[in-house]
């Protein structure tokens, strides 16, 4: 069974341009949502994003849980609740229903995070199991 | 080739027993249940021509307990129970069990793989199996596919996403092209005493010599089969005779005057009539990058039209019922299937499309492309057809075991698991009233919105004032669409001079969030919107002693009505908003969702001398509805004006422009037709829905109804939909008086307090 857990980080909205010229530190991961939105998971707790853009909105974030997964894991127990193909470059963020619960997979060269807004995680959870 | 095997392999080894109809029935090593039965000397189906390739729906019987299986394509395994369709009609439903709720549904335990590839190809033949190796030299990942190698293709659907059923499961494959090698199929005939038994076509006939099975006194008509011993009579074939079984073939040769026919008795008859393209995964696909290759795309010529007989034996349409449908006026070929029914049955026209079509040529002087098909190409079972489809997901708050752990009953509204109770719902509903309580509201929506044109956003999306709203005080507001029908409500709470939060209903947020990024962009606004309705759990803190409670989690400035503050609660930051939907003095506590179990533990402590305990939807609902709130959803219709709803207060129409100005100024000018109301009786309170009397007619119904313990009688909301609008209504047969709401504390005093 896999154990979500929260994963904390920095969420903004922004326009797309300003979100196009963030500058974040050294190691973030940063997930883009959408044109406009975006979450970074921080090295280290407590870095804050570089406050560039102009009325954006920035919230710490601990809505998402998830878990990182190897390359194997992600194919045996994931890929096969997923009705879209899986992007083939790396990295890539992928959004989408896993097993019928939207959820997102962020893509690297040798892991996979998967990430679902905390109110879904049990539904996945029992779904994947 | 298709097959319909979904069983474990078979007993190879054989021979060995079936039991069909109860009786046992020996098979040899390599049998179909078809074979089997034809070996014991019996017809696996109700009669008719015999393909033994799976084309045809004359040898479908109930195996293993799943009906209408092609019995040529069932292998036969030791004790395997075959019951044979009825004559007439179809096979009897088994009654169902009560299902067990305990464990998962059946649809669950068939498991379901899903693959991506560049190129299917579908029967593993010789023009298929050379397309896939041609395919894989040039780079591309092909899956081919055969039902002989345990993957029998039901269905195309688009994308393409081809559905495979195995013995092992269900695989859904994404391909970006599909290739249909999948063969020609024989021809059966069409004529008078084609439903009898013992016809076989030609390759049928070779399957079963092969297999030892003696077919007596065997004559064949048209191209004879290989290597089996038969009389071949020339001449077209006439009709068959015979009671059950063949006893006879007539054929004729010439035309006209010049016509003889020949009576030729025989044991079996042997079909050799042509052949037709398999290409029924085709005719599902159209419009789907989906090629046809082999003979399942060669152009075989229509048989001759047919005069007499069954035409359609899976529907048992015959020549009579196309010509009864054509003198109708269904004079086209999907016309003729629609009114006819022909080609809808089991086998889905692989038998009866080149006569059918034949036939339509020769009324029309036409010859018509051939019909569609939809999936599935064969039979499936729910299970299969429903494997790894998944339930709509409803979401849990954090606080979703602790309700579980205080005794919670949960149901699902508006997309959310919520506590409806916690059992001792006239406990819940005193504590609000006298003292306090708690109740999880994490489920409402919430956006934040930010940036330079935020006002002009909200004063055109909303119908009251924004821009006069100070930061650090709150709003409520309707949400209307251009036809100024309420679609939403919720609060506006301005933070900063370009900042607001907004709240919705639980289950209009994900509508209300594409609103408004959706009015963003058509007015090309610099607006930022963030959902955070997952992000942020909430917890309503209400009642009299709300405010001595929150005092004591740290809160010591509370907060006035209609004010909202950034504060720390016993240590978890929150967002503070005084509002009121239960009529009493309530603070809601948005705050982190992993921080929501220490604020609902912390609290509930904290207020345990005090009697606190929470409240679930039940009671939320009557508390509002003593207040005369509606809830947007069950209260409203799809057309509810401000206006019908009495809510004109939430409008200003001194605004010059907001979303439904217009449609709410012309509407204004109408008569009133609808309106909803407050309403009380005496206990027992109506059901909701309960309908609304007066003069004996229905004038509308009740949309929300409880009983009130504070009143001592019902209170309702409900629609009146006939004027001159009534003032005595009854409901349940008894009398009813409209009142206006609210019911409870119509000053507000105990809101503000």
């Amino acid at each position: 069974m896999l154990a979500l857990e929260t994963i904390p980080g920095v969420r903004a909205a922004a326009d797309a341009a300003a979100i196009d010229g963030m500058v974040v530190a050294e190691g973030a991961v940063v997930l883009r949502f959408a044109p406009d939105e975006v979450f970074i998971m921080f090295p280290k707790p407590g870095r804050e994003l570089n406050e560039g853009f102009a009325q954006a909105i920035i919230a710490r974030e601990t809505g998402f849980v998830g878990c990182w997964l190897t390359l194997e894991e992600l194919a045996a127990r994931v890929v096969a609740h997923i009705d879209w193909a899986l992007p083939v470059e790396r990295p890539a963020l992928a959004q989408g229903l896993v097993a019928g619960v939207p959820a997102k997979l962020w893509l690297e060269s040798g892991r996979a995070l998967l990430l679902c807004a905390a109110p879904y995680a049990h539904e996945l959870t029992e779904r994947l199991r | 080739m298709q097959r319909a095997d979904r069983h474990p392999a078979p007993a190879l080894a054989g021979p060995g027993r079936i039991v069909v109809d109860g009786a046992p029935v020996p098979y040899q090593a390599g049998d179909s249940v078809a074979m089997a039965l034809i070996r014991a000397g019996a017809h696996p189906g109700r009669g008719g021509t015999l393909c033994l390739a799976g084309d045809c729906g004359n040898c479908v019987a109930e195996v293993d307990g799943i009906a209408w299986i092609r019995t040529c394509q069932a292998d036969c395994r030791p004790g395997l129970a075959v019951e044979r369709h009825p004559a007439r009609g179809g096979p009897p439903l088994h009654p169902v069990a009560q299902p067990d709720v305990t464990r998962p549904p059946v649809a669950r335990r068939i498991p379901v793989r899903r693959v991506s590839v560049d190129l299917v190809v579908i029967g593993a033949g010789e023009s298929g199996t050379a397309a896939a190796a041609n395919a894989r030299l040039r780079g591309r990942t092909v899956l081919l596919l055969d039902a002989r190698e345990d993957a029998e293709v039901v269905a195309i659907y688009g994308g393409p996403t081809v559905i495979v059923r195995s013995s092992t499961g269900m695989t859904h494959v994404h391909a970006r092209e599909v290739i249909v090698a999948t063969g020609a199929a024989e021809l059966h005939p069409v004529c008078p005493g084609n439903g009898l038994r013992g016809l076989l076509t030609g390759r049928a006939a070779e399957l079963l010599h092969a297999a030892g099975i003696d077919l007596g006194v065997a004559v064949a008509v048209g191209e004879p089969p290989r290597d089996v011993p038969c009389t071949v009579v020339a001449g077209r074939l006439v009709r068959i005779e015979g009671t059950e079984r063949v006893s006879a073939v007539v054929t004729a040769t010439g035309e006209g005057l010049a016509a003889a026919e020949v009576r030729t008795p025989c044991e079996t008859l042997i079909l050799g009539l042509g052949r037709a393209p398999r290409d029924l995964l085709a005719r599902m696909s159209t419009g789907e990058p989906v090629a046809v290759i082999g003979p399942a795309a060669e152009s075989f010529p229509l048989p001759p039209a047919p005069t007499a007989g069954i035409v359609c034996p899976c529907a048992g349409i015959g020549v009579d019922d196309l010509e009864g449908v054509w003198q109708r006026g269904f004079q086209e070929l999907e016309l003729v299937k629609r009114a006819s029914l022909a080609g809808t049955g089991t086998c889905q026209g692989s038998v009866c499309l080149p006569h059918v079509r034949a036939w339509v040529a020769s009324k029309s002087g036409t010859v018509p492309e051939p019909f569609t098909a939809r999936p599935a190409s064969r039979q499936v079972t729910l299970a299969e057809a429903a494997a790894d489809v998944h339930l709509d997901v409803f979401k849990r708050t954090p606080l979703h075991d602790e309700h579980l752990a205080l005794g919670g009953r949960l149901d699902r509204f508006g997309g959310w698991w919520r506590p409806w109770t916690y059992g001792d719902h006239v406990a819940e509903y005193w504590a609000v009233r006298e003292g306090v309580s708690l109740g999880d509201v994490s489920t409402l929506g919430k956006l934040i919105v930010s940036g330079p044109d935020v006002v002009e956003l909200l004063e055109r999306i909303y119908p009251n004032r924004v821009g006069n709203l100070g930061p650090g005080r709150s709003r409520y507001a309707l949400l209307l669409n251009e036809r100024g029908h309420v679609i939403d409500d919720g609060m506006i709470c301005r933070e900063t001079e370009t900042r607001f939060v907004l709240t919705f209903t639980s289950g209009g947020a994900a509508n209300a969030e594409m609103w408004l990024r959706d009015w963003i962009e058509t007015w090309g606004l610099k607006v930022q919107v963030m959902d955070r309705t997952m992000s942020l759990a909430a917890i309503n803190v209400t009642g009299p002693l709300a405010g001595q409670l929150l005092g004591r989690a740290g809160l010591a400035d509370p907060p006035r009505y209609l004010a909202h503050a950034h504060a720390e609660v016993a240590g978890v930051p929150c967002h503070v908003m005084r509002l009121s939907f239960t009529g009493e003095a309530s603070f809601e506590l948005h705050h982190p969702v992993d921080r929501s179990v220490e604020l609902w533990r912390t609290l509930l402590d904290l207020g345990r001398d005090l009697g606190i305990r929470p409240h679930g939807l039940r009671n939320l609902f009557g508390l509002r509805l003593e207040k005369g709130h509606v809830i947007v959803g069950m209260d409203t219709e799809l057309d509810s004006t401000p206006h019908r709803l009495g809510m004109d207060w939430a409008v200003r129409m001194d605004k010059p422009e907001f979303l439904g100005r217009s449609a709410l100024a012309r509407t204004a000018l109408l008569p009133d037709s609808r309106r909803l109301i407050g309403l009380t009786m005496t206990s027992p309170v109506p059901t909701e829905g309960s309908p609304i009397w007066s003069d004996g007619e229905i004038v509308g119904h009740v949309t929300s109804s409880f009983d009130s313990p504070l009143l001592g009688r019902a209170v309702m909301l409900g629609w009146l939909k006939r004027t001159p609008f009534p003032e005595a209504v009854e409901i349940d047969g008894r009398r009813a008086t409209v009142t206006r709401p609210p019911f409870y504390d119509p000053e507000g005093l105990r809101a503000r307090a």
